[in-house]
């Protein structure tokens, strides 16, 4: 954020930081959260150490390994629990003999760059647009409403397959994953910044901050954005899991990241006429999936009971904080 | 085998993997440990044969029919003037009289081929089958609204090439003679001892002109063959046929025709044929696929299964999946650089990319490991089953490529079919130790299948696959390196581009000969000479697993479809 010179941007600035405050200490209060969160350290940890786990596992997740693998049953992994060893701390792949654990770690990676990476591009294109139809001529706000509205009536797992078959192979699959999750799932943001602009253009500092001569950039610096960080933060909360499983499932329908690198849709895909033959291999990426899902989406569900709208309006400043919160209606405040 | 496929020409080859791998895919009897319940008890007629298949038998006219040795599911319809042997193996590979009494006189250098119809053959509707039956069934297949079937007809016959078929302007053949209702004389534009095999594709059988209702021929056609058309529903999709009463078994040698109905149900996935063929529950104990293998986590399953494994045949078909290169793009044009991937390549990686050993024969040569192809062993670049880094690596310096080189492998994005990222990885891991790094690039199926095909747009170096139309090595190696088969303007196999006057001349002077075994010595010696190129490395040739029914008996499965043939089979 800016320098703040003003009084009211002083009081601003100081306040949302005890909000945070406020909030971070509620949540860790949840049983739940703090579970959730764990995972989600863990998981970001173990994503950021993968070369250096499978270092010390001593594996690669590339390396073929056709010695561990029972040729003449389809390239079933020889030994139990598909081929856990020593040297496998949670087996081998069918077909193939790469190690499990180094693909699973090394996958992590992908998908949760992918993940927070289209989360970012989905609410930095949500928040300007939003900001620009909620400020801008009643012609802007036509043009990205019905922009908005087109994006969310796409068939958006169609338009990305699609999207992800067109473009050259040489472009980096992780990034582009992420440019076409992120392009294809910034409506709903765009809705949600757009309609909070409205009501809080109505409030008394926004109006007086206009009267005193602010030009459009400066109020949505100065007085929007800060008051938007709670709704967005929210929304943004649920938008990662959905990202997780988008990656996934691009992933596993094969238009995702390029073979050799791993992703968990990718595994999942190629473990799918498995579940019967060798289990472990489709539980373990399912597994990671899954529990990646529920723990960004519990502390989403956490972050979102906290930052409610009516609960904001408690910790918003510069405002009195009237009946029907800012939230609502322009009228409330006036 | 019926391949039902869609695509142009030649097996439509690489295209048509699927198709092939359906209709080869196969299953067998033999092997596994024998017997099941019963099956040693002698087949009796009756009963009702369940046919659970995933491609709908969406094409049922004889002209439009595209089959090798005249299909499965066909051939139970229509009787052609030769068809294959129906037996078990190598034996099956065999080009045998079907309504003709011997597989035809060649005359003039093989380009005259005459052939007599046996005596007491008759239709469904218990008229005569005569000479002009046959040449009027294979006018008709010329039809633009009946195309579909092989190619090769148009390309061999005399005036055929612009030949619109009878419907047009009622103009007949004039290549075609019948001198006599037993006599049917073909004239050809070039010799072709590989005639015989034609013979057995489902346009050489009889259609009565008066029956023939053009496009609607396909819902009911006029049977010659045991059985007769039932019900047809949903375009192929539920084809239900019957005893033809008015079929003869002293006519007809090849075909046993035990059960009484033959009931083929299709559109089905694959996983769903397999879980229902093992349970076998109420019709499905007597149902067999003539288009579905055992994928390899399936056949992990079967392994530990003894009663199960006992009703899993294995079927050959001939088959080839190579890494093609195109000399015309650097760096491949330098033969060392191909020797170099040659060396380098880890088979063994690839063949468990495939499916494993029970799957995938790892091969050496680009002819199927068969006799009757001409299959002659031979490994110009031996480097053992995981392949040599160091052969490779000598191979690279000779190159100028000291420090290794990059490539780019093109593959369909379609796992499983033998082009896919499977094979393109197991290939790439492989290059790795020679210092051959490889990027991939993936292609959609049909984009895939229409890049490669195309001379101006085929990449340097990508996954690729042939079958032939017959068990021999013409159609094997003709297509593939032939100089005058670059096609420029259409669908091209001949990948390399090789245009060799030697090698060109060595296919004219083996289409002359017309005895099998001679013509195939001459063939296995080609593609050996080929070989050595290095414009193919040849990486497997596939194996098919097939699970039948537990109260399916006399199993054949020939090395011609790789498929059980259901010509054979008795369910009681």
């Amino acid at each position: 954020m800016a320098p703040r010179e003003t009084r009211a941007g002083e009081a601003r600035a100081a306040a949302p930081a005890a909000g945070g405050r406020q909030v971070w200490r509620r949540l860790l209060a949840r049983r739940t959260v703090r579970a959730a969160g764990l995972v989600v350290v863990l998981l970001v940890l173990t994503a950021a150490a993968a070369p250096l786990l499978t270092a010390v596992e001593g594996q690669d997740p590339t390396s073929y390994h056709n010695d561990l693998l029972d040729s003449a049953a389809g390239g079933v992994p020889t030994g139990s629990f598909g081929g856990v060893s020593a040297e496998h701390w949670l087996g081998v792949e069918p077909g193939t003999g790469r190690d499990v654990f180094a693909r699973l770690v090394h996958g992590a990676r992908i998908s949760l760059l992918v993940a927070v990476g289209a989360t970012l591009v989905q609410v930095a294109i949500g928040v300007l647009l939003g900001l620009a139809a909620g400020l801008g001529s009643r012609l802007l706000d036509q043009l990205i409403g019905n922009t908005t509205e087109v994006m969310l009536a796409l068939p958006s797992l169609v338009f990305a397959i699609s999207l992800m078959a067109v473009v050259p192979t040489d472009f980096s699959r992780p990034l582009l994953l992420t440019l076409v999750i992120g392009l294809l799932g910034w409506a709903g943001t765009s809705r949600l910044v757009r309609a909070q602009t409205l009501s809080l253009k109505q409030l008394d500092h926004v109006a007086a901050a206009r009267l005193a001569g602010a030009t459009r950039w400066r109020i949505a610096r100065r007085e929007l954005l800060p008051a938007l960080a709670a709704p967005v933060l929210t929304y943004a909360a649920v938008l990662l899991p959905t990202n997780v499983v988008s990656e996934a499932g691009l992933s596993f329908l094969g238009v995702g990241v390029k073979p050799p690198t791993s992703s968990w849709g990718q595994m999942l895909s190629g473990a799918t006429t498995w579940f019967r033959a060798d289990p472990m291999y489709v539980l373990l990426p399912s597994a990671l999936l899954f529990a990646t899902v529920l723990a960004f989406t519990v502390l989403g569900d956490a972050v979102r009971t906290e930052l409610d709208p009516r609960a904001a309006s408690r910790l918003r400043v510069g405002t009195t904080g009237g009946p029907g919160g800012p939230g609502t209606t322009g009228e409330a405040a006036a | 085998m019926s391949r039902p496929t869609s695509t142009p020409r030649r097996l439509a080859a690489a295209s048509a993997t699927v198709a092939l791998v359906v209709g080869a895919a196969a299953c067998g009897p033999k092997a596994d440990g024998g017997g099941g319940t019963g099956k040693d008890a002698a087949p009796q007629r009756g009963g009702t044969l369940t046919v659970l298949n995933q491609n709908p038998q969406d094409q049922f006219d004889p002209a439009r029919l595209y089959t090798s040795g005249g299909g499965n599911v066909p051939s139970l319809v229509f009787r052609t003037l030769t068809t294959r042997n129906r037996a078990d193996g190598a034996a099956g590979t065999k080009v045998v009289p079907d309504l003709a009494t011997d597989t035809g006189t060649p005359s003039e250098g093989a380009t005259v081929w005459t052939y007599h119809l046996r005596d007491g053959l008759t239709f469904e509707d218990g008229s005569p089958i005569t000479t002009a039956d046959i040449k009027y069934g294979i006018e008709r297949s010329f039809a633009p609204e009946l195309s579909g079937g092989a190619p090769y007809l148009r390309d061999w016959l005399v005036g055929a090439a612009d030949y619109q078929g009878p419907y047009k302007d009622g103009r007949t053949l004039d290549s075609i003679e019948t001198p006599d209702a037993k006599t049917i004389v073909f004239h050809l534009a070039k010799p072709e001892g590989d005639f015989p095999y034609l013979a057995t594709q489902t346009q050489f059988a009889p259609v009565p002109k008066a029956k023939d209702t053009g496009t609607k021929y396909q819902d009911h056609p006029v049977s010659s063959g045991p059985y007769q058309v039932e019900k047809n529903e949903n375009d192929g999709a539920h084809l239900v046929l019957k005893r033809n009463p008015n079929w003869s078994a002293a006519t007809d040698d090849q075909r046993k025709a035990y059960p009484d109905t033959i009931d083929v149900q299709s559109g089905l996935d694959p996983a769903v044929i397999n879980q229902r063929l093992s349970a076998g529950t109420g019709a499905d104990a007597a149902a067999v696929t003539t288009d579905t293998n055992l994928g390899p986590s399936e056949l992990a399953q079967v392994k530990d299964d003894k009663a199960l494994a006992a009703r899993v045949g294995t079927g050959h078909f001939g088959y080839v999946n190579y890494l093609a290169f195109n000399p015309k793009v650097k760096p491949f044009d330098n033969p060392k650089v191909r020797q170099a991937i040659a060396y380098a390549l880890n088979r063994t990686s690839v063949v468990n990319a495939a499916g494993g050993s029970s799957l995938a024969e790892a091969a050496t040569t680009y002819l199927p490991a068969q006799e009757t192809f001409g299959y002659t062993p031979y490994d110009p670049f031996p480097a053992g089953a995981t392949g040599s880094p160091e052969k490779a690596k000598e191979a690279l310096k000779e190159a100028g490529y000291p420090d290794g080189l990059t490539v780019t492998l093109t593959h369909s994005t379609d796992t499983g079919k033998g082009y896919g990222p499977n094979l393109a990885t197991a290939v790439q891991d492989g290059l790795k130790a020679a210092g051959i790094t490889v990027r991939l690039e993936a292609l959609d199926s049909t984009r895939y299948s229409k890049t490669i095909h195309t001379v101006g747009t085929e990449p340097g170096f990508f996954l690729s696959g042939w079958g032939a139309d017959w068990p021999s090595g013409g159609p094997f190696l003709a297509p593939i390196f032939d100089g005058r088969q670059i096609v420029t303007d259409g669908y091209n196999f001949n990948s390399a581009q090789l245009d060799d006057a030697s090698v060109n001349d060595e296919i004219d002077r083996i289409n002359k000969i017309t005895d099998h075994a001679e013509a195939a010595k001459r063939w296995g010696a080609l593609d050996q000479r080929i070989g050595e190129q290095a414009l193919t490395v040849p990486l497997f040739h596939p194996v098919y697993k097939r699970l039948y029914g537990k109260d399916v008996r006399n199993i054949v499965i020939s090395d011609w479809t790789g498929v059980l043939d259901i010509s054979q089979v008795a369910v009681k």
